[in-house]
């Protein structure tokens, strides 16, 4: 097993197993860290906890619902929806958060009372939400707070509201992916099969596993709508709790991200027989591939071809413009899960950057199997690495960008190496054909930025440079760039608006405006 | 639901007087069968569900059907379940065949014995040689 030892982490033996170097002649039966255990205490890592797995990824990005964490104020702050998951109706979800405020009394006398008493005040405060999740967190679990039974008193009481409970208390799991099974299980248990939806094509989807980060969902949206799909449901980016109770009537799961959603797949698969269909949202080959096959499984092929030409046509000459810019550089490719997979081949098949490693803070083994899988010979896979290992990696891969969150991405920064947020995004959607040009132009921008070699020079003891001028990405990028491609007339650079966001809106609104299909009205 | 067949799509093909059976070399299999994976891992997501007996399924359900494409046979996908199966393996036909040219030559005994060889190549790296301790967890 070509396990690669960390120095920083000789301490701390059990980390061995964590990372490999995927080389030639290397494949899943030799190459794969472990994955989805309990951090090692010693190694401070990135993780979120369970609560946060199940509130802030799955829970909380439904928009019309009072989200409402029992337990200390500090937990429901450090999960507030700062992660860009919009929604088209005002951002609800995004502008307040709840928490039944649990102090220390509270957890010697029991804070069931507190809780009935918060959901009530909640409510009144927001008369026109009837829908609210109530979050269990560890201390509250520990007292044995019954989360149902109070639940069940205020929809006595109030027969327009309904309440759903997610029990996923900090230290239910490794990691924020313990969450994300409780919440799919507790939501199909509870909630699924409550609500008969008005069925308004012959073709309807659950869209799973998709969180509307910056707009991706309602770029899908606009794609499906095209396509005459009824999207009963979108689990759970821009979804409505409603909706969500009816995904037991869909004719095809479309599932996204597998780690956080394929658990509500599986079981719709068995429990009515609804069929899952893995698709890649990211790239134009995987897109169009992937809206292919929800073409062929409803026998509208066409309607995807159409789709697949007119934006291939549109976008192609952009991102090719791009990739021509960005042969070589070398990535860190270290998000939180499926992008792992996602991106790693597509990344470099159509931006033309190379991946030298891939990290997963709280993935499954399953999720390093498909990005190792993907990724090229030499990489570098890590399983839930710790910040000094995120720092003698980056010392020993030297990347010209990483695509991560901000917590390691801002310790990047520190060591002058740009990072690109491929969590909450830097400036996209990123889904869509489109979409993916905005990635590589992000790409772009920060590994051709000027600030990198400005940022090098320390005033205090440094020379400065009096005899060169103004310098721009253009410059540093096209230096070494073979003139004929540097000066090719039918590549262009992004040419799309800053926020593609509101036409998209606006595009739906005028479909039903003219009374035509919409996939999700 | 529409049965759908590869009739519809694909030329016919006319009977012929049964010839004997000729494989490729073993030396060629294994290169065409590591071939064949590459586009697997690259492009596919269906082979990597998360238990074992889950992995098997959808090998020997999306191969088969593959297989069944490859040779320009009837698939019968009135069941939604198999439809979604069938979605995934007529996809991957038909990469196969703008990929590989060699495949237009071959004939179903071979096109049978390929992805067969194929079948167990995927079951050894994603299910019986894999590293993925969470394959036997009896709590999905």
């Amino acid at each position: 097993m070509p396990y690669h030892e960390f120095e920083c982490s000789k301490c701390i033996p059990e980390r061995l197993r964590h990372a490999v170097r995927k080389t030639e002649g290397e494949d899943l039966t030799s190459a794969l860290p472990l994955g989805y255990l309990n951090t090692v205490p010693g190694s401070i890592s990135e993780r979120g906890c369970a609560y946060c797995g199940a509130k802030h990824v799955i829970g909380t990005p439904m928009k019309d619902v009072i989200h409402l964490s029992h337990g200390p104020v500090g937990c429901t702050y450090d999960t507030w929806q700062t992660k860009r998951y919009i929604s088209d109706d005002g951002n609800f979800q995004l502008k307040y958060t709840f928490a039944s405020d649990v102090k220390e009394a509270h957890i010697i006398f029991g804070a069931e009372g507190l809780l009935k008493q918060n959901i009530l005040d909640a409510f009144a405060a927001f008369p026109h939400i009837k829908r609210l999740t109530v979050y269990q967190t560890c201390g509250t679990a520990l007292i044995g707070d019954d989360i149902e039974a109070v639940a069940q008193e205020v929809m006595d009481e109030l027969p327009d509201v309904d309440i759903f409970v997610c029990n996923s208390p900090g230290f239910a799991g490794p990691s924020q992916s313990g969450g994300h099974h409780k919440i799919n299980i507790a939501w199909i248990n509870q909630k699924v099969g409550t609500v008969e939806p008005e069925i308004t094509s012959d073709h309807v989807i659950n869209y799973v596993g998709e969180y509307n980060i910056q707009g991706d969902q309602e770029v899908m949206l606009d794609f499906f709508d095209r396509m005459g799909i009824q999207v009963l449901s979108t689990f759970t980016g821009n979804g409505r709790y409603d909706d969500l109770r009816a995904m037991h009537r869909a004719h095809l799961n479309v599932l996204e991200c597998a780690r956080s959603a394929e658990y509500i797949c599986n079981e719709l698969r068995v429990r009515y027989g609804i069929p899952r269909l893995d698709i890649d949202g990211f790239g134009f080959e995987p897109l169009g591939s992937s809206l292919r096959k929800i073409g062929m499984f409803f026998g509208i092929e066409d309607s995807a071809e159409k789709i697949i030409e007119e934006e291939t046509a549109r976008w192609k000459p952009e991102l090719e413009w791009y990739r021509e810019r960005l042969r070589g550089t070398r990535v860190c490719l270290w998000p939180g899960g499926s992008k792992l997979w996602h991106w790693a081949n597509v990344i470099q098949e159509e931006i033309g950057v190379d991946v030298v490693s891939v990290y997963t803070k709280f993935g499954h083994q399953g999720d390093m199997e498909k990005g190792i899988a993907r990724c090229g010979n030499g990489a570098l896979a890590i399983d839930d690495p710790n910040e000094l290992e995120g720092l003698e990696a980056l010392e020993m891969l030297r990347p010209h960008l990483i695509l991560t969150g901000k917590r390691p991405g801002e310790v990047a920064k520190k060591v002058r190496v740009p990072y690109l947020n491929v969590h909450g995004y830097h400036n996209g959607p990123y889904k869509g054909f489109e979409g993916w040009v905005r990635l590589a132009r992000d790409i772009y921008n920060a590994v051709h930025s000027p600030i990198h070699s400005l940022s090098a020079l320390d005033i205090s003891k440094d020379e400065i440079p009096t005899d060169r001028g103004f310098v721009t990405r253009r410059m540093l990028s096209d230096r070494d760039l073979d003139p004929q491609i540097a000066n090719r007339a039918d590549l262009r650079p992004y040419s799309g608006r800053f926020d593609i966001i509101p036409e998209i809106r606006a595009r739906r609104a005028e479909r039903v405006a003219n009374g035509e299909f919409v996939s999700a009205p | 639901m529409t049965i759908v067949t590869q009739q519809s799509v694909l030329p016919q093909h006319t009977s012929a007087p049964a010839l004997p059976v000729v494989l490729e070399p073993d030396e060629v299999t294994a290169a065409r069968v590591e071939q064949l994976c590459e586009v697997i891992m690259k492009k596919c997501l269906w082979q990597f569900h998360s238990r074992s007996w889950d992995r098997l399924r959808q090998n020997e359900r999306i191969l088969g059907m593959t297989t069944s494409l490859l040779k320009d046979e009837q698939v019968d996908v009135s069941d939604p379940l198999d439809r979604c199966y069938w979605v995934d393996a007529r996809y991957l036909a038909e990469s196969y065949r703008e990929r590989f040219e060699w495949f237009h030559d071959m004939s179903a005994e071979q096109i049978d014995h390929l992805l067969s060889a194929l079948t167990e190549r995927l079951n050894v790296l994603t299910v019986t040689k894999s590293l993925n301790e969470e394959l036997t967890d009896q709590h999905y």
